[in-house]
This record gives C-alpha cells, structure tokens and sequence, in this order.
C-alpha cells in the first residue's frame, strides 16, 4: 500500500482503459481494480488520472457512459466502448508495440 | 463532432457536473468498502476515506478541465500567434484590414439604414403588439396604393366596438404651424395615443379624453423631449406654461421621454388632441367636417393587439367591424389589413420600389465586400505559398491538419474581427449625415443597434470563411516532404486558385465601374435634357396663411385682390397660378373613363390645377384647341397633355372630346410635354382650372423688382400673410441632388473596386515574377528580349484578367438593365460608359502590372541562378 504506483508513459492509461472495455461495460472503479489485479498491483490508477482519462475519451466520443446499479446496489456510471473507441484502440495498439519494439531495441543494442 | 460534444458539454455544464461529483464519491465509497473488507477498523476506513475525499475536490478540477479549458487554452494560444503574424507584416495587415473594414462597414452602413427604414418598429412598450391597421381599397389598375386610412367616424366606430384591440387610436401629420418659438410639425392624435402606445411621460402627462371633445375643445399640448430641451431650454416648470400656436394660447401639460420619436417618419415637434384642429381654425369648416362627416378621408389608425390575440383574429374582426359600419349606409366593404410599425411596412405597394432600390445598393456593396473578401485571400495565398515551409515543417512534425487550418482560418477571423469593429464605427457615423442629405430629417435613430450587430458578425464570419478557408485548405495540401525541400515555395500550378480570384475581382469590378459610370454619365445627361418648361428665371412663391384667421373664402378672396394688383403692374407678367410646385416632389392622381368604357373601369392619371396663366409663365405651347378662359372657372373643362392624348386618343384629336371623372368633363386644349413632374419619362396628365381652396403657388418672372412687388402687394393685403420664394432651377438642383449624391456614392464604390482590383493584380503579378526568378535568369542569359520574358511571365495571369474582363462586361450588360429608372433616359447601354470603364481598366492594369515588370526584365540572370 505504501509503494508508489508506477509512473504510466502518456498516453498509456487511455489506451489501457480501451483495452479493459473492450472485455465489457465497467465502472470506473472496476476499471482501475481490474489494472490493479491484471498487473500484480503494479499499476495502480487513482481517481485524479482515471476520471480526466475518462473524461477525454467521453469527448473524443471514444467511450459512452450510462447509468447503472452496482454489485451492491449502488448507483454508478458504466462505460461501453464505442466503434470509434475499437478502431482508436486498434490504432493505438499498433503504435505503442511500434513504440515498445522500437525502445528494446535501443535498450539492448545501445 | 469533438466540437459538438463541447458544446453540448457547456449547454449541460451544472448536470454534467453534478454527475461526475457523484460518480466521484460512488468511487470513494467503494475504496471504502474494500479497505474495510481487507480487516481495515471501520473508524481508520472512514479516515483513509476522508482522507482521499479531501483531494476529490481537486481532482474533480482536472477531470472537468478535460472539456473546456485546454480548448480554450490553444484558442488563445491560437490568437496570440495569430496577432503576432500579423504584426510581424504590418503592411499586409494594414491593407488586409481596410478593405475588409470598407467593406463591411458599407454594407453595415446599408443595413443600419434598411434596419430603421424596414425593419425596426416604433419605439414603444411590447413593440411587436402595437400595429397599424388600414382599409382594403379597389385596386385599380394597380396603379394606387390599395389600402387607405378611415375617415375620423369611421374609425370611432371601429375603436368603440373592437375586442381584440386594448386601443386604437388615430393620428394625423400637420406639416408646420406657426408658434412664437418658430414653425413646428405637429401632429394630431387622439386622446388615448400616449396610453395605449405606453410611452412614459418624462415630464407631466398625456392627453385625457376630456381634452379631445370636438364640441368642447381645451388647447393642450405635449411637447417633444427635443422640442423641451432647444425651445424651452429644458426648464423643470414647463408644464403648465403658455405657447401660442397659430396665434392662440396653448397649455403644455406633458413631454415624451427622449427615446419616443413619434409614429411618423419625419420627426414631430409637438402633439395637440385632434380637436384642436378645431380650435386653430374656427373658422373654417373643414376641421368639423372631418370630425363629424364619415365621408371625410383619412386619418392612420394604429393600435394595440388584446393579450393572447393575434394578428389574424384581429384582422379578422375589425374587417367585420368594418363592414357593420358600412352596412348602415348600404355601402360595400372590402375589410382591413394589419401592418407592421416600421416606416417602410406601412406603405403598402409603393414600399417595393424602396425594396428594389436597397436590393440594388445591396448588391453594389456586397460587391466590394466580395472583392474585397478576394482581395484578402489573394494575399492571405502569397502568405500560404511564403508560408508553406514553416506549416510543412509544422504538418510533419505531427500537427493535424485540421488544427494547423484552425490556426490559419484564426488569423482570418482576427482580421474579420478587428476589420468589423472598424466597420461598426463607419456605420456608427455614415448613415446618419448621408440619409438626412438624401431623404430630409427623420424621427427615427439611424445607428447600428442590436440586429445591425448581429448582422455584422454574420457578415464577417462570412466574409472569413469566404477568403479565410481556401486559402488554409490551399497551404494544408499536398505533399510536404516537397515543400520542405524546395526553396522558393509551390509549383506553378499551384497558382489556380489566385487566377480565379483575380478573374472574380476583375469581373466584379467591372460590374460596378459600369454601374458608376452610367449614374454620372445620368447626371451629365439630366443636364442638357430640355425639362419642356421655362425653368431658368421662373420664380414660385407660396403664401402661408394665420389658419386661426383664415377660411377658404377668405383664402380666395385674397387671391383675387392679388390677381388684379399683378394685372396692374407691369413688371411681374407673365403670372399664373398652379396646385402643384414644378418639380415640387407631389404627385396627385385621379382616376377617370372614357365615355365608350363600363362603369368599372379606371385609368389612373397625374393631375394639376392650374389658372391659364401658368402656360404662358412657364412657357408651355398649347398644340391644339385653347388655354383656359376666363369663363372656365366652375365650368366642367379640362386640358391634357400630349402624353395624354396619345395614348388615349391615338388617332385623333383629343380636343373637343369628353373623359367622365364622376361627370363628364370637356377636353377644351392639349399643351406640350413637359416635365413638372419627374425628369424621366412625361406621363399623361389632366390640367383643371385652379380653384384657390387649397393655397396655390404664385408662378412669375424672378427678377428683384417682381419680387419686390408681390412682396408690396401681399403686406398691403394681410401684412399676417407670410411669403417664400424659390427658384425654379433650384428645384431642378434639389431633384438632381439625391441622385448627384447617389452617383457620387456610385463613383466611390467603383474607384474603391478598381482600387482594390488594382492591388490584387499587382499582387498576383508580383508573386508570377518572384516565383519564376531562376527561369527568367535562365531566359535572360540565353538572350531573350525583356517583351518575350514579360509574354512568358504575365501570359497565364493576363488570360484570366481578359477573362474577368468578358465575364464582367456580360454581367454589366444584364445587370445594368436595373439601373434604367435611375439615368433619366440615358440608354443603360451606353458605348461611352462601357468604353471609358474598358480604357480605366486597362490603365489600371498596366499600371499595376508596371512595377512588376520592371522587377522581372531588372532580374540579374547571375544572381538569379546562384540562388539555389
């Protein structure tokens, strides 16, 4: 609990939130505690980088959100993926592995 | 779509806002739930909780940050770049700017005129609810207007039994009275004008409906707030102090507050109740006539719709009224219409001529605005094409295209905004001057209001698109590793879109360099026209008579004695009498049949009534059969005009024949042609024998001694009688004046296009000569002559301005045809115009072309190929 949570390149957390949704409909909270489980805890994503993610994505008419009942009953907002939202994904997805190859080879031959 | 979504965004803001608050704190509880789950005490749960929420606030900040402000941040970021680009070519912006300023402050300055004239109504409570209502007439040969005012009972009738009016009430213009603070305009209304218009009294009150009696008259008056304040030096007490008008005493019990203009064009100094007509001329019958006689015609009606009536169901009813009230007398009626309050919707038929002519002027200055809009574009391209390196480098550096054109089109709409701020100004100080000189002194404000503003921003979020948008498109286009590389910005073939600016420029200017030239070149040609009466030397003089002293016998009377002392001297012959000043702005009609016609048909014709002396005076052959007689006054005889007689007696004579006007009439004469009326075509016309019950003008020679004379003649009579003479030839001045002035404007509108042509041609020619340095080195050394490097240069440019040439000789051709009524009969065809446009042009664009060539033939071959 008391380790920071890792630092995420920009950029990234939008394209890791695509990618949880492309699973399903979730809520914000369920979003970051599927990183959190997904990644052993290494990413952790409080809500003052969750919620401006999921705001930017609302605009970007990325993401859709409604209204809806919790596990327990409460009232939370869910968000779905859009089709713009899966060809943004799809997009983004390509980048960054390009991206990622792209700095392993610099790390391992540098 | 992202822009949408913003917006949306900022029209749901306090909704949106509350949700993601909820959403936020439906998190935190969650948070909460967990802790306690994995063995967290309940109490230190709700502290870590706490403890989170604290920086909810904050962190809601950011997320609601994500819709508006970095929009609004790269806005301003998109300005400050913008002005400093600007900046950065003070020279392009400065030209930039004032066309753009030209032209939209012109058409501004147009709208802020069609705005008062057209649209805006009176200035009064609810606006919208007050309408002005009007009887439907027969339309004949839709030469009349068909609609007409209500005689005084009539309209009694109609204010006693309406439902769907909170109040009608009737007013009357009363062209001037005599006070003892100067002449003034008056106005007539009923008592309940000021309460059912819901005007705010700034001093005292308005009139009380005992004070507008015709049988028990009170001389009361409300002044103008104008009136107050330069006549009575804004005195506290006003109310309750004397004016005499007409040489009686007047009580002032109220004046309008200073923006209440009064519901007539022209402005109205003061109001009396329409019983004090009665009292200003006691001894005349007509006042009573009109108040009591429902055959007396008309006074306008106006008034206030009921709450919850509309326009429909009140048209509906008074129509209803109006036909009850007619019924009683076995009479017909053809029921009512409603009218909007802006001076121009009240005017029935004749309001289309006004509509032509603002359509007419509104399409000469969007025309500038169109030119200068090209003008703008050409340069924001040169720009582009300077430009296309560094937006190259910024496309390539990952900067979308859509933003860089948003950055591009941000510099335009900076020009459009500061050019219609400046354009706001001259609309702000142009109207107001140049109407009053044209049309005379009106009631109404002349300055741009709200809907001129909103006009203005439509205006120039038009005009931005109209030069801002290609050429942004333009500079975004196309491959950039390539303008990367290349030194001296697009390929030739890039300058299309510049070419057909220039043709539309060209064209454009042509337009209204043909339109100028034919206003000025009818002004030259009223000039020589021969008006077909003796204009130079003729003097008309209008006596104006104490009303509260005077009635039509009386009237009459005086013109006896003053026939008989003119007859006497000798200096002051020829004389006559006429109805209607020669070139006076009036017009009257009648309408009559032929005695072959049925009962219902009308031919509308202008008329006069004139004494035989007024051929004589104004030098107006009789052609056939004879002038007036002595013996014709009372006598059911008339003479007519050749224009007349030819259309209606073809084939004959038409002295000697008969027209029926209720009774038959006998056409003793026909005189000349001649213009009395308008300088453009002569229409036909009846002259009857003068009855001196309307005060005629004085017709005779303008020399200081028949001056002298009358003057003499007339203060022996009545020294109360007060004289004005006016020439003639100034009346001919004044007729010109309006169109002088419109032919100047004209003429400034075109030197402005040409100017404007001018520039974009110098400018395209420059940018052909410095794009092609290296190839015309390259000719230069191998020997071309500098007129080949010029033909190879210019050629491509020159066939579009040739083009823009034919283009706007054919538009002129058709569009000038509009002009017709405009020139006084000059044909709208003619070849001096279109010459002297054609050779202004050419030097024009020679002279535009001139510095550029010199620059291409000055081109050091050596220093041109080193370049790259």
């Amino acid at each position: 609990m008391e380790r920071k949570p890792s630092e995420l390149l920009p950029g990234t957390l939008d394209l890791l939130i695509l990618k949880v949704l492309a699973r399903g409909t979730m809520h914000g909270y369920g979003i970051a505690q599927w990183l959190k489980t997904i990644s052993d805890d290494v990413l952790q994503v409080g809500e003052s980088s969750l919620y401006p993610a999921l705001q930017r994505l609302l605009l970007n008419g990325w993401v859709k959100a409604e209204w809806g009942a919790s596990e327990n009953n409460r009232r939370a907002r869910y968000y779905t993926l859009t089709a713009a939202g899966r060809k943004q994904l799809t997009a983004e997805r390509e980048e960054f592995s390009r991206v990622v190859t792209a700095i392993q080879k610099v790390l391992e031959t540098a | 779509m992202k822009l949408l979504r913003r917006l949306n965004y900022l029209w749901n803001r306090r909704r949106l806002e509350a949700e993601l608050r909820e959403e936020m704190q439906v998190h935190q509880r969650m948070v909460q739930d967990e802790l306690e789950e994995n063995g967290l005490a309940a109490k230190e749960a709700s502290l870590a909780g706490r403890r989170a929420m604290g920086a909810a606030a904050l962190m809601g900040e950011d997320a609601r940050g994500v819709w508006i402000s970095p929009w609004l941040e790269s806005i301003g970021q998109d300005l400050a770049y913008g002005a400093r680009s600007l900046r950065k070519q003070p020279g392009f912006a400065a030209v930039a700017i004032v066309a753009l300023a030209l032209g939209i402050g012109l058409n501004t300055s147009l709208f802020t005129v069609f705005n008062a004239v057209a649209l805006r109504p009176w200035s009064v409570r609810e606006p919208a609810r007050v309408v002005r209502v009007f009887g439907v007439l027969r339309n004949v040969e839709k030469q009349f207007d068909t609609i007409s005012g209500f005689s005084f009972v009539e309209y009694r009738y109609l204010a006693e039994h309406t439902k769907s009016m909170t109040g009608l009430f009737m007013m009357r213009g009363e062209g001037g009275l005599r006070t003892d603070v100067g002449k003034v305009r008056a106005a007539y209304v009923t008592a309940n004008y000021f309460r059912v218009l819901g005007v705010e009294m700034e001093r005292g009150r308005g009139f009380m409906a005992e004070e507008d009696r015709s049988e028990s008259p009170l001389a009361v008056v409300v002044l103008n707030y104008t009136t107050w304040q330069n006549r009575f030096g804004g005195d506290p007490e006003v109310i309750g102090r004397r004016i005499r008008i007409e040489e009686l005493p007047f009580t002032i019990v109220g004046v309008t507050p200073p923006d209440f203009f009064g519901t007539n064009p022209e402005p109205t100094d003061l109001w009396l109740p329409f019983s004090g007509m009665v009292l200003l001329s006691p001894n005349d019958s007509w006042p009573r006539t009109f108040l009591r006689d429902r055959n007396s015609c008309c006074a306008d009606v106006a008034g206030r719709l009921a709450p919850g009536i509309s326009r429909e169901q009140a048209r509906a009813e008074l129509g209803l009224l109006r036909v009850d009230f007619h019924n009683q007398f076995g009479e017909k009626s053809l029921g009512v219409v409603l009218a909007g309050t802006a001076p121009l919707q009240s005017i029935g038929r004749k309001a289309k001529n006004f509509y032509a002519v603002f359509a007419l002027m509104f399409a000469g200055v969007m025309l500038v605005l169109l030119l200068a809009c090209a003008n703008v574009g050409n340069l924001l391209l040169a720009r582009a094409a300077a430009r296309r390196r560094e937006i190259g480098v910024r496309l390539s550096l990952g900067a979308g295209r859509a933003r860089v054109v948003r950055q591009l089109l941000t510099e335009s709409l900076l020009l459009a905004g500061i050019a219609s701020a400046l354009g706001v100004f001259v609309a702000w100080v142009l109207p107001r001057p140049l109407f009053t000189r044209i049309v005379g002194a009106v009631s109404f404000p002349l300055r741009p209001d709200a809907a001129v503003l909103a006009f203005t921003l439509g205006l120039a979020a038009l005009a931005c698109i109209a030069f801002g948008l290609a050429p942004a498109l333009h500079a975004t286009r196309g491959n950039f590793s390539d303008a990367l590389k290349q030194r001296h910005g697009a390929p030739g073939g890039r300058l299309s879109p510049r070419r057909f600016l220039l043709t539309v420029q060209v064209a454009g200017s042509v337009i209204l360099l043909v339109g100028a030239g034919l206003m000025v070149r009818g002004i030259q040609h009223a000039r020589t026209l021969d008006p077909g009466f003796a204009v130079e030397g003729t003097a008309s003089v209008s006596f104006d008579f104490p009303t509260s002293a005077y009635q039509t016998p009386r009237v009459a009377g005086f013109y006896r004695s003053l026939t008989q002392g003119l007859d006497a001297l000798p200096g002051t012959r020829p004389f006559g009498f006429t109805a209607l000043e020669p070139l006076g702005n009036t017009k009257n009609f009648t309408s009559f049949r032929l005695p072959g016609q049925g009962e219902s048909h009308e031919n509308a014709i202008l008329t006069n009534s004139v004494s035989a002396g007024y051929f004589e005076t104004l030098r107006i052959p009789i052609v056939a059969g004879r002038n007036f007689g002595p013996a014709d006054t009372g006598r059911d005889v008339l003479l007519v005009n050749q224009a007349m007689a030819d259309r209606y007696f073809p084939h004959e004579s038409a002295a000697g024949k008969t027209v029926i006007i209720d009774k038959p009439l006998e056409i003793v004469g026909v005189v000349r042609n001649a213009h009395t009326w308008t300088l453009d075509e002569v229409e036909p016309a009846l002259y009857f024998p003068i009855s001196y019950g309307i005060p005629p003008r004085l017709l005779l020679p303008h020399t200081a001694a028949s001056q002298a004379a009358v003057a003499a003649l007339a203060k022996g009579l009545d020294p109360r009688v007060e004289m004005r003479v006016t020439r003639l030839s100034d009346n001919l001045d004044q007729w010109l004046s309006a169109t002088r002035i419109a032919a100047l404007i004209a003429g400034m509108l075109g030197i402005l296009a040409l100017s404007l042509a001018a520039i974009g041609i110098a400018g395209v020619f420059a940018y052909a000569v410095e794009q092609r340095k290296q190839e015309i080195g390259i000719r230069m050394a191998l020997g071309a002559r500098p007129a080949q490097v010029i033909r190879g240069v210019f050629g491509s440019a020159a066939r579009s301005l040739v083009v823009g040439l034919v283009i706007g000789m054919v538009g002129a051709i058709a569009g000038s045809s509009l002009l017709r009524q405009y020139i006084f009969g000059l044909s709208h065809l003619d070849p001096i115009t279109y010459a002297a446009v054609l050779m202004t042009l050419a030097a024009a664009g020679l002279a535009a072309t001139y510095v550029p060539a010199r620059r291409a033939t000055a081109v050091d071959p050596v220093e041109a190929l080193r370049q790259d």
